[in-house]
């Protein structure tokens, strides 16, 4: 069953990243930051601002962010780098993200991250080279009836085996390929 | 709606509020929690509320979307009343025929009622189904009656007049005194006396003092928190009043975990609306009270859990704990006295005050006060959201109120507390449900994650499972937690594979008390809880793993083999279709073969095969 | 507020002023608790553990690290008893499987009284003990170098691994660091846990630092250079 989350999905679209991050960083990280100037506690709040804006931290952002702010370059490089919720590089076009929730867990969520690991040729963390998927493991997702639980582009998949995942997979590759053909 | 002045005006609100309620004649309530949102209870409410135009039903039927009902496993779920009529798994198409039958003819739809998994009877109303009639609701119970983001709904329910009563009878000394004599613990893990808290933070020297609520709910396999904070906010924004009037505190912040985008959004709507009521700000209610609540994201760290990295992160800084010599109540957030409780805390303080601190006191053991929100899953049939007195036994909850195991296999353990707890085997299962005695065996009361698991599941592999969540979850600044993590497991790892040795068991004990003794926080000083559990109550297994070198649930992968028994397979190919390691080879109609050294031993073919013909050896 | 305090420590009763930690007065009065990441003038992390002491309050004894453990009047502190020598041992263990290849840790570990490692080496080179990170910020002010990543990716970096201009490469951070002298016995080799046994008594890193010694002498019979 597809279901619709309330989760935001990420804008992810591989090709215009370039772009967006040039005109993000002139604009938009304007808009961010307005209203937080020297106010080193709004830190995350305007990170996650911006993880959600470009789907990555971009290394020029975090160079205005630290003179915005006046937090040190370190500082927000370390913070960058510690939490779960930023990341570092670009994520593929499509991102499949499997819960290993204590609850999945039980119920085999491990098969699912074998299933993508075989199926995509990339480990957790990864993106395959085609620039396609990403794939990343959680630790818990609070849908914990429902687990197996996989995530692709924000919508929940529940009780997930390992052939449905596959065809899911499949089915993104197809229609991807599809939108490239009839573009 | 204007400023509410007065506690007079309050009153008066609440009275029409409460008369319209009574008025009002039929009210369907639709769970809106995680768990019914992900299996699309969205369509089915607007599905719905098409309907009831079509029919001229709108304005007579009251439509509710509440937060979370606690019985996630049935979602979508529907609640009828008058009548109490409980609908689970609905679909969109289902909406037609219940404004039909049971809207407009009175009549039950039976094949949208629950059916009791033990007995195999259907059950008409939600009272009379054994998950929810074993449980002592009394927070869990107020997500139904309101619409989590109408503030309206909240005070019609009597909403903020533990506020009022407070503000008008009690000094905060008396307050803090209620709250001591209740016996209320923190809910979210250390279980340390709430009054007592309130009382030192207030006795700490400083005008400027801070309130937080943590609802960074990591925990995997747990999200009371993020269902009392998703669907009555405001209980919880009221508790953290009384807490600001008792301890003499104006800024308090709500610091909820970034995975759950839901609780942050209703969060920060229902600060917004206390404030436009008056209810958040200066001179609350027309006394001298100046109170506001800021929402925080975090950002995805579990160990942002604990106080001090929490405050740190809430300063804008990498979510790392600190000696925590002086305690937080009083040099916490910027240095500052500050009172930390978590969601589950805050939202019984309103309730205490209004019914007073007895009727709280009454429930639970000697040590453990009042009722215990927990999730209950893993193999169980019955998973969701458990409220039970505190002191129940485990039993009771595993196998009453969450019906026993999933499918046939028996039950060999609980555990509790999440990564930082222990598992507790069946003959410990009269154990009562309380900080003390938990504690005692070796596990937690933690936040409440309960995850029931069978015979199919390998004591070892669980403990590598935690280990691993609590390596990839330390912050890494302190050598035990940093490096005794990653030793306890090089070591599990060992086992698991069939390299492991006897000595290692003595070895891992000794490394577990040190990271326990010197750990910096509670992340470290508890992460060995399940390692020195399954240790306690499974050794067998472990030896299994070490002198025969087998996994007796068939679990780790590197002592298992999977073979293709050839008199069942009968060659239909979806096992070689299935396999993401093409390890599986064959030739349509004839039986085929598996190659172990291809083979990752993940099981897929296993649970692909319809034929029983994959055999794990 | 009276600006000293009387605790007792090992039995033995000393006067410190208050803003005092118990290592810094410990270490004062020649009541030696081995210590890697607590450098003087710096600020104290807490993250080696190695400093751990019991203290002992209203008849219970908490284990907790005494460079963040501010002095307190009538406050009881042990730093010798059984168990923390034991706690202590195991923690320079992990400490020195992860880096056998430094003087230092090797030093520490045979004064803890390691005897054999049941671990196999890492050969790390580094023991996040943050000295480098805590002195480029407080007596630099440059911030050139940050703790970055988390749990088992933590490391100690530039800013996106680039040194940055305004590092102005004083090396004060080497010259701190307790990774930069090898054992005589040195490189260890992981599948031979051992320690080399020859360093003992060179515990100064620097001589011209006395202070800035990894650890001083514990406990009887070690003779350690400076305290002999």
């Amino acid at each position: 069953m597809i279901i619709t989350s309330l989760l935001q999905v990420k804008h992810r679209d591989h090709t215009g990243l370039h772009m967006r991050e040039l005109t993000m960083s002139v604009k938009s990280l304007d808009v961010i930051v307005e209203g937080r100037r020297s106010q080193p506690q709004q830190l995350i709040e305007v990170l996650q601002d911006v993880q959600d804006l470009c789907g990555y931290i971009p290394r020029e952002s975090m160079i205005t962010v630290s003179k915005e702010l006046g937090v040190p370059l370190i500082e927000v490089y370390r913070v960058a780098s510690f939490y779960k919720a930023f990341s570092l590089v670009p994520s593929g076009k499509h991102v499949i993200t499997v819960c290993l929730g204590t609850a999945c867990h039980v119920r085999g969520a491990r098969r699912m991250v074998d299933q993508v690991a075989g199926q995509l040729g990339v480990s957790p963390g990864g993106t395959t080279s085609d620039g396609l998927f990403t794939v990343e493991c959680v630790n818990c997702l609070g849908a914990c009836a429902l687990g197996p639980v996989v995530v692709l582009d924000g919508v929940y998949y529940d009780k997930m085996t390992p052939r449905k995942l596959s065809r899911l997979i499949d089915s993104v590759r197809a229609a991807d390929s599809e939108g490239r053909a009839n573009a | 709606m204007p400023r509410l002045a007065a506690i007079e005006d309050l009153e008066h609100l609440h009275a029409s509020l409460a008369a319209d309620r009574e008025r009002a004649g039929t009210s369907i309530i639709v769970c809106g929690g995680p768990g019914c949102q992900a299996a699309g209870c969205g369509a089915v409410v607007e599905a719905l509320q098409a309907e009831l135009r079509g029919e001229g039903l709108a304005e007579t039927v009251h439509v509710r979307v509440t937060g979370c009902h606690g019985f996630c496993e049935q979602g979508p779920i529907m609640l009828i009343e008058p009548g109490n009529i409980f609908y689970c798994h609905l679909k969109p198409a289902d909406v037609p025929e219940i404004v039909s039958t049971t809207l407009c003819d009175g009549e039950v739809v039976d094949r949208l009622l629950y059916t009791d998994p033990v007995s195999g009877n259907k059950v008409r109303t939600e009272s009379e189904i054994p998950f929810y009639r074993l449980q002592d609701r009394t927070l869990l119970a107020l997500n139904r009656q309101v619409d989590s983001s109408s503030i309206t709904d909240y005070i019609a329910i009597g909403g903020y007049s533990a506020l009022a009563k407070v503000l008008r009878e009690y000094g905060p000394e008396e307050v803090i005194r209620e709250i001591t004599r209740s016996g209320l613990r923190g809910r979210g893990g250390g279980g340390f006396p709430t009054g007592r808290k309130w009382a030192a933070c207030r006795a700490a020297p400083g005008d400027e003092k801070y309130l937080i609520c943590n609802a960074d709910e990591g925990d995997p396999g747990a999200y009371m928190d993020r269902s009392i904070l998703e669907g009555n906010p405001h209980l919880v924004i009221e508790g953290m009043l009384i807490g600001a009037w008792a301890i003499g505190a104006e800024q308090g912040y709500i610091y909820v975990r970034n995975e759950y985008p839901l609780a942050v959004e209703r969060a920060r709507a229902a600060v917004a609306r206390a404030r436009e009521f008056g209810l958040l700000g200066d001179g609350i209610l027309g006394s001298s009270l100046r109170f506001d609540v800021e929402v925080a994201r975090g950002g995805g760290a579990f160990v942002c859990g604990e106080s001090t990295a929490l405050m740190a992160s809430l300063e804008g800084k990498v979510g790392e704990p600190r000696a925590k010599d002086v305690h937080t109540v009083v040099e916490g957030l910027w240095n500052k006295p500050t009172t930390l409780n978590n969601v589950e805390t805050w939202a019984n303080i309103p309730l205490i005050l209004r019914r007073g601190a007895k009727w709280f006191a009454e429930k639970g053991t000697k040590g453990s006060k009042g009722t215990k929100i927990f999730y209950l899953t893993g193999q169980v049939k019955n998973t969701g959201l458990v409220e039970v007195a505190m002191g129940t036994p485990l039993r009771t909850i595993v196998f009453d109120i969450g019906g026993g195991p999933s499918d046939g296999a028996a039950i060999k353990a609980v555990q509790t507390g999440g990564p930082s707890g222990g598992c507790l085997p069946v003959d410990q299962f009269d154990l009562p449900v309380d900080f003390d005695a938990l504690a005692e065996a070796g596990s937690m009361v933690g936040s409440g994650g309960m995850v029931v698991m069978d015979e199919r599941t390998c004591m070892v592999d669980v403990a590598k499972y935690f280990l691993t969540f609590l390596q990839d979850e330390s912050c890494g600044k302190c050598v035990p937690c940093r490096l005794g993590i990653d030793r306890m497991l090089e070591i599990i790892t060992d086992i698991t594979e069939g390299r492991g040795r006897h000595e290692q068991l003595d070895l891992l004990e000794e490394l577990a008390d040190t990271v326990r003794e010197t750990s910096l926080c509670a992340l470290g000083k508890t992460a060995p809880n399940p390692v020195l559990s399954t240790l306690r109550y499974f050794r067998e297994e472990y030896e299994a793993h070490i002198t025969e070198r087998r996994c007796p649930a068939g679990v780790c992968r590197a002592l298992i083999e999977y073979v293709i028994d050839p008199d069942r397979c009968v060659g239909c190919g979806s096992c070689l279709r299935a396999c993401p390691q093409a390890a599986i080879t064959g030739e349509k109609k004839l039986p085929h073969t598996i190659d172990p050294s291809a083979c990752g031993r993940c099981g897929i073919c296993l649970s692909e095969c319809d034929y029983g013909a994959i055999v794990l050896k | 507020m009276q600006n000293y305090v009387t605790l007792t420590i090992d039995g033995a009763p000393v006067r410190a002023s208050r803003a005092d930690s118990v290592l810094d007065v410990a270490i004062e009065y020649g009541i030696c608790i081995p210590h890697l990441c607590h450098v003087p003038t710096i600020s104290d992390l807490g993250a080696c553990r190695l400093c751990i002491v019991e203290h002992v309050q209203n008849g219970r004894s908490k284990v907790t690290t005494s460079c963040t453990l501010r002095v307190q009047e009538d406050m009881v502190i042990r730093t010798n008893t059984d168990k923390i020598r034991k706690l202590r041992r195991n923690i320079a263990e992990l400490l020195v499987a992860e880096a056998p290849n430094s003087r230092a840790v090797q030093d520490i570990a045979l004064r803890c009284g390691v005897k054999q490692v049941r671990y196999p080496f890492r050969n790390k080179t580094c023991t996040l003990c943050g000295r480098c990170v805590r002195l480029c910020a407080e007596l630099w002010g440059a911030r050139a170098i940050g703790f970055v990543g988390r749990g088992k990716d933590r490391r100690v970096d530039f800013p996106f691994g680039v040194r940055p201009d305004f590092c102005k490469e004083c090396n004060s951070c080497i010259d701190l660091c307790p990774m930069t002298i090898t054992p005589c016995d040195g490189p260890m080799k992981t599948g031979e846990e051992r320690l080399c046994g020859k360093c003992e008594g060179q515990l100064l890193m620097n001589e011209n630092f006395p202070d800035f010694c990894v650890w001083c002498a514990l406990g009887e019979g070690f003779g350690c250079a400076r305290h002999a």
